[in-house]
């Protein structure tokens, strides 16, 4: 057999290997670019989805916010005790009639109240979350705070001027925030907010009991 | 006229090429399929954002719930990006000198969106719900990885039909509690028993339909 075909058959032998190796190095590596699309099918329609890009408009934005001044249907906000936690003139003391206090709301309010509020308060809310302990962290470092971190000890909910508040007033604060802390009015629809409210009462409760207010049949376990 | 003769050597080929047709079809077959998979082309699409954000320090090493962040996941079918508020909620006053954030203090001043890319994209003619999932005990981690260990977030997932239907035949081990589906690190394998895992079935009323209208319309 003539050298050259032998050679050839051992090449093409070697070069079979190549894409299989090729691909296998793709599938272990990540890659900064789109995907390959091989079949396009529509896969990429002309609409638009959430959250995606318009040109046309100068944010790029294809979602567009309402108009100013416009009112949807159902969204007057004429209920300030709901809306405000403000009931005829000052800070409710009750919940709203349309969020009435069951245990499913305070269960509703305690896993909503783990995502939103203990990364700053704790989880027993006494205002020692992992983002205090870390904020402190980086203003007491020692050639001066991180990146020009500001800081104020997040609020305990245990603090005497705290449990004194309404609770319409603690449901002002979560919906607009006070001195640092941000409103989360646009981040918590207004039901979960009052679940919130409640579950801080809860916590109030919890962590500031004394012994004769257990039920006498879970006093052995304390 | 003298009749063409292949030479002696050209015997040795017979058996040689008997081999090659019997395995190039074959080969082709395993390269088409395994380099055009969705495991080859999509997975690990790893886009640079335009803020360095850390999904492993803040989902991962501070424990913040997904949900603080995309807070539309149990009820839009989109799990919405934050808006720019969101991360000056903290960031006002945490590291609000920071080059790094940049981009993000200039959007909150202008009003214009951060042009993160988008990492998870299914076809325009596919419409997945987030919430249908989230509140039916199918946790984030069973697509997305573990997003709480990455630096940038990569596609974890192919999101491809095949690998929708693989859960949709048999939903069964991709089940946990409600109470653990933003908790990446929970693995309802170990953590649960197939009868357990069974008894969620029931419990969410989960009955995952593979009619085309179902993700198709």
């Amino acid at each position: 057999m003539p050298r050259l075909i032998v050679y050839a058959i051992l090449i093409s032998g070697l070069l079979a290997l190549l894409p299989p190796a090729i691909i296998a190095r793709v599938r272990a590596t990540p890659d900064p670019n789109p995907p390959v699309h091989i079949f396009h099918d529509m896969d990429f329609q002309t609409k638009y989805l959430p959250q995606s890009e318009n040109a046309q408009y100068a944010d790029g934005r294809a979602q567009r916010p309402p108009v100013l001044g416009a009112v949807a249907r159902g969204e007057t906000y004429a209920d300030t005790h709901y809306y405000d936690g403000v009931s005829g003139g000052q800070w409710a003391s009750a919940m709203p009639t349309q969020v009435p206090l069951t245990m499913e709301l305070l269960q509703r309010g305690e896993a909503r109240f783990n995502i939103y509020c203990t990364p700053c308060h704790g989880y027993d809310g006494a205002g020692n979350g992992i983002v205090n302990q870390r904020a402190i962290a980086l203003v007491s470092n020692a050639a001066g705070p991180v990146n020009g971190t500001v800081w104020v000890q997040a609020k305990s909910v245990h603090d005497e001027t705290v449990i004194v508040q309404p609770i319409g007033q603690i449901f002002n604060t979560i919906t607009h925030g006070v001195r640092n802390m941000a409103g989360y009015g646009s981040q918590i629809p207004v039901e979960d907010r009052w679940a919130i409210a409640a579950y801080v009462r809860v916590l109030q409760r919890s962590q500031n009991a004394t012994p004769d207010q257990v039920p006498a049949d879970r006093r052995a376990g304390l | 006229m003298s009749r063409f003769l292949f030479p002696r050597w050209t015997n040795a080929l017979l058996p040689l090429l008997l081999v090659a047709g019997a395995t190039l079809p074959l080969y082709v077959v395993f390269v088409v399929a395994y380099g055009f998979s969705p495991k080859t082309l999509d997975v690990g699409y790893m886009p640079s954002q335009p803020v360095p954000y850390s999904h492993a320090l803040h989902a991962g090493i501070l424990g913040m719930d997904c949900r603080y962040c995309h807070n539309t996941v149990e009820s839009a079918a989109f799990a919405a990006v934050p808006p720019t508020q969101t991360c000056m909620n903290c960031h006002t006053q945490i590291h609000r000198d920071s080059p790094k954030l940049v981009p993000v203090r200039q959007s909150y001043e202008t009003g214009l969106s951060i042009p993160w890319a988008k990492v998870h994209k299914l076809p325009d003619y596919s419409y997945f719900d987030h919430s249908a999932h989230v509140n039916r005990g199918v946790g984030c981690v069973e697509c997305h990885g573990r997003v709480d260990q990455m630096e940038v977030v990569w596609k974890d997932q192919p999101l491809s039909m095949g690998w929708c239907l693989d859960c949709h035949r048999d939903p069964t081990d991709r089940l946990r509690p409600v109470s653990q589906i933003t908790n990446l690190a929970w693995d309802q394998k170990t953590q649960m028993t197939r009868e357990e895992r069974e008894s969620l079935v029931k419990l969410y009323h989960i009955n995952p339909s593979e009619n085309c209208s179902t993700c198709h319309r």
